[in-house]
């Protein structure tokens, strides 16, 4: 009796042991990728519970969720987890249908790692199906949840993530009210940005815009000077060169409105032509964006510093570190499966995994170059809105010669600018610019010109 | 009756074959005493209300006018993954 009792036993442990999956082994074996992809193949046709739901939201924390974009919604929506809510909500986003992206997003755990980027998805959600209080809300969630996980964050990379979710929020948040009319509010939201942040540059020009909104001109002039600071050199946008001449134009001061034309016709334009005459040699080029993007393409001459500096923006971009973070882990996996497994196990595992990461290098390629042939899309759109206002200037020009008239403030006893001229609250203190950039006067500038739209009638001489 | 229109009818086609071939004939030569002249009316000076000033036609280009940043917000919401 005791002996069949011990084989019973005996057989059970075998069968358990059997029984035991095989992405659970490589899971053991920090095979996340390779796990991943077994443990959808081992159980998207059996019932999933609880415990596989789990062990799935183990995998994702090491592998990303980036991984599972091109998969099958229906597969996915198998796995009722936090993960698999966020990218199929995030989709439906993308997708513009929002009221079915919200029935995802709004289900994350708040505690889940995703949580606060799903909020910020969410806010955007509710701005377009036109709830703000729900917005708002959203919003506020995002801000403090991102705060929470980046104090909690194991390591910088982590903590820079939530640290950028937070400030996205805050400027989606002005980006809606800005879009509402709300022009205080939006400034308010604004100001939350602190000058390190890496969005803060970006965020300049659309500050000009709400200044630009509230016919506060000068300030939005002032505001746009700061892209000629040396510390953002590397920042350079047709927009804030055609807001800069729009804003002149809108003070009557023509000739001012002429040399930011000129300047930008003469410096700016063939800049663009030598992007766009680069990069047409390598439109088709599956690997040259990825290449540049990890300083892999040497010989970047004098003349396409310009390119360099435009894939220097694009590598401080989150999607671009999560990518090219997932290609150094699959790197890993494969030199450790190919150190330590047999060549039976070698031969069944990496083909899979250097697909992924030929995958993630397409990925990188294809959004890098849609990145800067977007960029690339508004030169043409800003170069047409400034040649516009070039010929309503001389229009303007030629109409006050034929009337005899000329603007109020004459050339030879104009001043360059007045403090009453400067709009200014009651907490803000102005020293004058004497042609050096101080870092902490950047983005607070303003100039104090007087507007010259008054006309006079010229006095004939004697 | 129907004799009397044909009759009628006759009678004026022979007048039309029948006209002469008018030639005219314009002076070569005039001469015009403007000094004796006369012009009946008043003399008076153009003033604001017989000159009236016409505005040059404007043309309203119409400028790029940022009102919202929605391109902005798909470009930041994809810059995460």
């Amino acid at each position: 009796m005791k002996w069949q009792m011990l084989m019973i036993l005996a057989l059970g442990m075998n069968s358990a042991l059997a029984a035991k999956p095989a992405y659970e082994t490589y899971l053991e074996k920090k095979y996340y990728y390779t796990a991943l992809n077994e443990f959808f193949y081992e159980t998207y046709d059996k019932p999933i519970t609880e415990k596989v739901v789990n062990k799935l939201e183990e995998i994702l924390y090491f592998t990303g969720v980036e991984i599972l974009e091109d998969y099958d919604e229906k597969l996915l929506l198998k796995y009722p987890s936090s993960s698999i809510r966020f990218i199929v909500g995030r989709k439906y986003y993308q997708d513009k249908n929002f009221k079915k992206a919200l029935t995802y997003l709004d289900n994350i755990h708040p505690k889940h790692r995703y949580f606060p980027e799903a909020k910020m998805i969410e806010a955007q959600v509710q701005f377009h199906l036109g709830d703000k209080e729900k917005e708002e809300s959203a919003v506020t969630r995002c801000v403090k949840s991102a705060a929470v996980q980046e104090s909690e964050a194991g390591n910088k990379k982590i903590a820079r993530y939530y640290k950028m979710i937070e400030e996205v929020c805050h400027i989606n948040a002005a980006r809606n009210s800005f879009t509402r009319g709300e022009y205080q509010q939006a400034l308010t939201n604004y100001k939350k940005i602190p000058k390190t942040s890496y969005k803060w540059p970006y965020v300049i020009l659309e500050q000009a815009w709400v200044y630009y909104q509230l016919n506060d001109y000068n300030r939005a002039l002032g505001l746009l000077s700061t892209y000629k600071s040396p510390l953002l050199d590397s920042y350079f946008f047709p927009e804030a060169e055609y807001l800069s001449a729009l804003a002149y134009f809108k003070l009557c001061l023509y000739d001012d409105s002429l040399v930011i034309l000129n300047q930008y016709y003469k410096v700016y334009r063939p800049r663009f032509v030598q992007l766009d005459k680069l990069l047409g040699t390598h439109k088709k080029s599956k690997t040259f964006f990825y290449d540049a993007l990890t300083d892999q393409v040497t010989g970047f001459d004098s003349n396409e510093e310009f390119v360099k500096k435009i894939f220097t923006r694009l590598k401080k971009q989150i999607r671009f570190s999560l990518d090219n973070n997932t290609i150094y882990k699959l790197n890993r996996e494969l030199n450790k499966i190919h150190a330590t497994e047999s060549k039976e196990l070698q031969k069944e595992l990496m083909p899979h995994l250097a697909d992924v990461r030929e995958n993630i290098k397409s990925k990188i390629n294809y959004n890098a170059k849609k990145d800067v042939y977007e960029f690339l899309q508004t030169v043409p759109f800003f170069s047409a809105e400034l040649f516009k206002l070039n010929l309503e200037i001389v229009a303007r020009k030629r109409d006050l010669l034929y009337k005899n008239s000329q603007l109020s403030v004459d050339e030879q006893k104009r001043t360059r600018g007045e403090m009453s001229n400067v709009t200014r609250t009651s907490k803000e203190h102005f020293w004058k610019f004497e042609g050096e950039f101080w870092a902490d006067e950047l983005g607070d500038y303003s100039l104090g010109l007087k507007s010259n739209c008054q006309e006079v009638k010229v006095e004939e001489k004697k | 009756m129907r004799i009397i229109l044909l009759v009628a009818q006759l009678m004026l086609m022979q007048n039309a074959f029948g006209e002469e071939k008018v030639i005219y004939e314009y002076k070569k030569y005039e001469k015009f005493d403007l000094g004796n002249l006369e012009v009946q009316g008043e003399l008076i000076a153009p003033g604001d209300i017989s000159v009236r000033e016409r505005d040059r036609k404007k043309f309203n280009l119409d400028f790029f006018n940022r009102r919202d940043f929605n391109s902005f917000v798909k470009q930041d919401i994809e810059a995460f993954r």
